[in-house]
């Protein structure tokens, strides 16, 4: 961890006593007796389950609650020495950036520069200044190219930094984020979260991160403060912070602290450099040790067996297709011409596979599932899927109806609630379902008719489902990708998500720029690079070793080849041999 | 997918000038449209408003506008040639309707429905233009300090209306990939779950601004005068094709009836308005850069 300027002592960039916060007309409190203290430069991660409170707690310190949102308000909150429930976001815009989950709705102006500009016109600086700002900020964040392009041209990963820049611009001395990374691919995810690092280490700015994929920013924290059910059940550094989740709620752990935990090795790490960092002291190269970095396309040595408790087999030409793509092509306008998003795809998927769609945003991913449902034409090649359902990313597009039963009114929709899991809720409002049965009920209702006589659908596809999900409802979805792929259906899920994709999948497909990039076993394409590799694989760098489990029966493993330890030298030494 | 109409930045005369001098600018072609009737002077604003549009790069927005512009003439021609039976020159007699009672097509009905369908199309190529090569944001801010209340309101809807688009076509999908036995979604429950969700999205927008400091009211003399070069021109020549268009229509250019016969005026003063009128429409031309 880099030496970084925490002020502590000096009057805090934000400070919480006593918060005490209900939504109008909610039944409980969203906060509970909330306090906390975060010194100037300081980077704090808020974590906690969904609907824990995080996102309440940023918008109390940004002012949006009460002001915006109403509801009865008790405690204190201050940011940069004012007293926001006081003042309201407008007054506090210059002391403190705020950037939410879906960068679609920050954005109120049509070009980058004029939405980068607007909080400094409306603070009053003159027009030398705001051009200067406005400069600065987007060389910070690595986006002049973009400053004189639509705001509606840009990708969700320029959208997110724009609306970052915005919120920086007036240079803050507090900015607080809402899983700013859930839309995000891992490398665009990554690039995000490194670039709040440095702009808070040369900025000294205070940075409040609400996240649910921890294992992407617990290395870069200060400090975490976890959230659980409206009052803060942890606050400490991250090392701490992953002892407490042990106990308190192992599903806000991170999976190379799993490992970790599973293999009985202490002290658990707070990310790749670390955990690598203590293996290889374990292995005795001494303090500092650190095993080599992986190398992306490594081949796979076949020597670390088994891969995973999902099985891979590769289809042969006779066997049967519940999807099937040969030469597809297919041509997109988003506003700056036509483009060939998906170039020739080869691909077939097998009735009971469970497939991981993944690459960067922009890849081709959901183009692919779109068209082979049929929202897309194809420009050329075809592609056929068998009884497909398609669950689009937003499940409450497919929710229109205050009764479950009235969106599934006939037979085969009391079949397609069975399948989810969901036959018991006939009678309830979708509003009052849980953000997980909300979307096993947006699944039945794509599912409703597409079912065989025994029940079973041809090909589920889901696109980005693990959006804003904790991994409670991780497991949820994991659980009943099991279940339909178990009775036939093959299941293709677009994700950028790796954790999950190791979960869940038994092939992952790689795509990058409408081709296929890399086909393969799971555990092979998720230990195989430097992005796209869960955190485990880049911890142990074994070739098919992907899950906290797997990994430690391989630390188990070398524990008993090489007494007490793990030693990544005889790692790489093996592998090199094979 | 964008709007054909979408403003997209570009390094064009008409789009670096100061949004006051474009709007002077296609507003003259659309007060030559309204001032006149003679067809052969709004094909010439059309003209105009066309070739502005490409000379700006908006080439899209053109050919929208020029596809809605004239489907909307088309419709008044027919409407026009159903519901007014004056004229001399009987094309077709269609006996007697319901509701429109003996409907005679004439010709003269049908060239009164021409000229008023060209002062539509040219309206709606001129707007297309001004949509598509002006810059909101700028407008909007110079909206701001004489009208805050207005200039919000224009943000927010300016900044919903491609949120709703984005939300409607996600609802389509969504009710597209409904499964053979779910409920199918007529269009007024996907209209009202889009009003639903566009109040949902509109405070989002309201909160953003509301973070940005909107409330706040900047200072008048912090207001940046943004430069142009380009600005003398558009004026100069909004105001040479006002001149001539008054001049003209005082001097007899609109030279046109319908009824009892034809007559469209060609003579020299009409000729000359469809001259400066034509002409102007070279205004956002840029000669080719110099090299160092």
């Amino acid at each position: 961890m880099p030496e970084v300027a925490i002020r502590r002592g000096a009057a805090p960039a934000l400070a919480v006593e006593g918060l005490t916060y209900s939504y109008p007309r909610a039944a409980a409190p969203a906060l509970l007796d909330v306090s906390l203290e975060v010194a100037p430069g300081e980077f704090a991660l808020l974590a906690g389950r969904s609907a824990s409170g995080k996102s309440t707690l940023l918008r109390a310190a940004c002012g949006l609650v009460p002001h915006f949102h109403g509801g009865e308000v008790d405690g204190r909150v201050t940011v940069a020495g004012l007293d926001a429930i006081a003042a309201g976001p407008g007054e506090l815009a210059a002391a403190v950036g705020y950037l939410a989950q879906d960068p679609e709705t920050q954005v109120v102006s049509t070009t980058v520069a004029a939405e980068i500009e607007l909080p400094l016109e409306m603070r009053g600086d003159g027009p030398g200044d705001r051009a200067r700002a406005v400069e600065e900020v987007a060389l910070a964040l690595a986006i002049p190219h973009l400053l004189g392009r639509a705001v509606d041209t840009l990708s969700g990963g320029e959208l997110q930094r724009v609306a970052l820049a915005a919120a920086l611009v007036t240079r803050p001395r507090l900015v607080l984020l809402d899983e700013p990374t859930s839309q995000l691919d891992p490398v665009s995810g990554d690039e995000l979260i490194w670039l709040l690092r440095r702009l808070n280490e040369e900025w000294g700015v205070a940075v409040v991160l609400a996240e649910h994929r921890l294992e992407r920013c617990l290395a870069a924290a200060d400090r975490v403060v976890a959230v659980e059910a409206g009052r803060v059940g942890f606050d400490g550094v991250p090392g701490d912070f992953l002892a407490w989740t042990r106990e308190a709620d192992p599903t806000l752990t991170t999976p190379a602290a799993r490992l970790f935990s599973r293999a009985g090795i202490e002290p658990l790490p707070v990310g790749v450099r670390e955990a690598r960092q203590i293996l290889g002291e374990r292995a005795g190269g001494g303090p500092g040790a650190a095993t080599a970095v992986p190398h992306p396309g490594k081949g796979t040595s076949g020597e670390v067996a088994p891969p995973s408790r999902l099985s891979f087999r590769r289809i042969r030409g006779e066997d049967p297709k519940a999807l099937e793509a040969k030469g597809l092509w297919v041509e997109l306008d988003d506003g700056s011409g036509p483009r060939d998003v998906l170039r020739g795809i080869d691909l077939a998927v097998a009735p009971g596979e469970r497939v991981a769609l993944m690459g960067r945003n922009g890849a081709g991913k959901s183009t692919l599932l779109r068209t082979a449902v049929g929202l897309v034409a194809a420009a050329a090649g075809r592609v056929a899927a068998e009884r497909m359902a398609l669950l689009t990313q937003n499940p409450g597009d497919f929710l229109v109806r205050e009764r479950v039963g009235d969106e599934l009114p006939d037979d085969s929709g009391l079949d397609a609630l069975r399948a989810v899991g969901l036959d018991g809720a006939i009678d309830a409002d979708p509003r009052d379902l849980s953000g997980g049965e909300r979307q096993r009920l947006a699944l039945a209702i794509t599912l409703a008719g597409r079912l065989d006589g025994d029940g079973i659908p041809g090909l589920v596809a889901l696109d980005e489902p693990t959006r804003g999900m904790d991994r409670g409802r991780k497991d949820d979805l994991v659980a009943l990708i099991d279940r339909l792929a178990t009775r036939g259906a093959a299941v293709v899920v677009a994700t950028h998500d790796v954790e999950f994709a190791a979960e869940f999948a038994a092939r992952v497909v790689l795509l990058g720029d409408g081709v296929v990039i890399a086909d393969g076993p799971s555990a092979d394409i998720l230990s195989g690079g430097w992005y796209f590799a869960t955190e485990v694989a880049r911890v142990l760098d074994l070739p098919g070793v992907v899950t906290p489990e797997h990994g430690a029966i391989h630390l188990g493993a070398a524990a008993s080849e090489f007494p007490g330890v793990y030693d990544p030298a005889s790692s790489e030494a093996r592998r090199g041999g094979a | 997918m964008r709007s054909p109409f979408a403003y997209i930045p570009r390094r064009g005369p008409l789009q670096a000038a100061r949004p006051g001098a474009a709007v002077a600018y296609l507003g003259s072609l659309v007060v030559v449209a309204f001032l006149y009737s003679n067809p052969v002077v709004l094909l010439a604003a059309g003209g105009a408003a066309c070739l502005a549009g490409r000379l700006a790069g908006a080439r899209t927005a053109v050919r929208a506008a020029l596809r809605m512009g004239l489907g909307l003439a088309l419709l008044i021609v027919v409407v026009n040639a159903l519901v007014v039976d004056r004229g001399e020159t009987v094309l077709a007699r269609l006996g007697h309707l319901p509701l429109l009672g003996q409907v005679d097509v004439t010709l003269e009905a049908i060239v009164a429905g021409v000229s008023i369908g060209l002062r539509a199309a040219v309206t709606m190529v001129a707007f297309g233009v001004y949509s598509a090569c002006v810059d909101p944001d700028r407008v909007l801010r110079a909206l701001r300090p004489v009208a805050a209340r207005s200039a919000l309101t224009a943000t927010l809807v300016s900044r919903l209306v491609p949120v709703a688009a984005a939300d409607a076509g996600r609802l389509r999908d969504a009710a597209q990939l409904r499964g053979p036995g779910a409920a199918a979604v007529g269009r007024g429950p996907l209209a009202r779950r889009l009003l639903a969700g566009s109040l949902d999205r509109a405070v989002d927008v309201a909160a953003t601004l509301e973070l940005r400091g909107y409330s706040l009211s900047g200072s008048r003399g912090a207001r940046r005068r943004e430069p142009s070069r380009h600005d003398g021109r558009f004026y100069a020549v909004a105001a040479a094709v006002l001149a001539a268009a008054i001049t003209g229509k005082a001097l007899g250019a609109d030279d046109f009836h319908t009824y009892p016969t034809i007559h469209i005026g060609l003579g020299p003063a009409t000729l000359a308005v469809c001259a400066v009128v034509l002409a102007s429409g070279l205004a956002p031309w840029r000669r080719g850069g110099r090299r160092a």
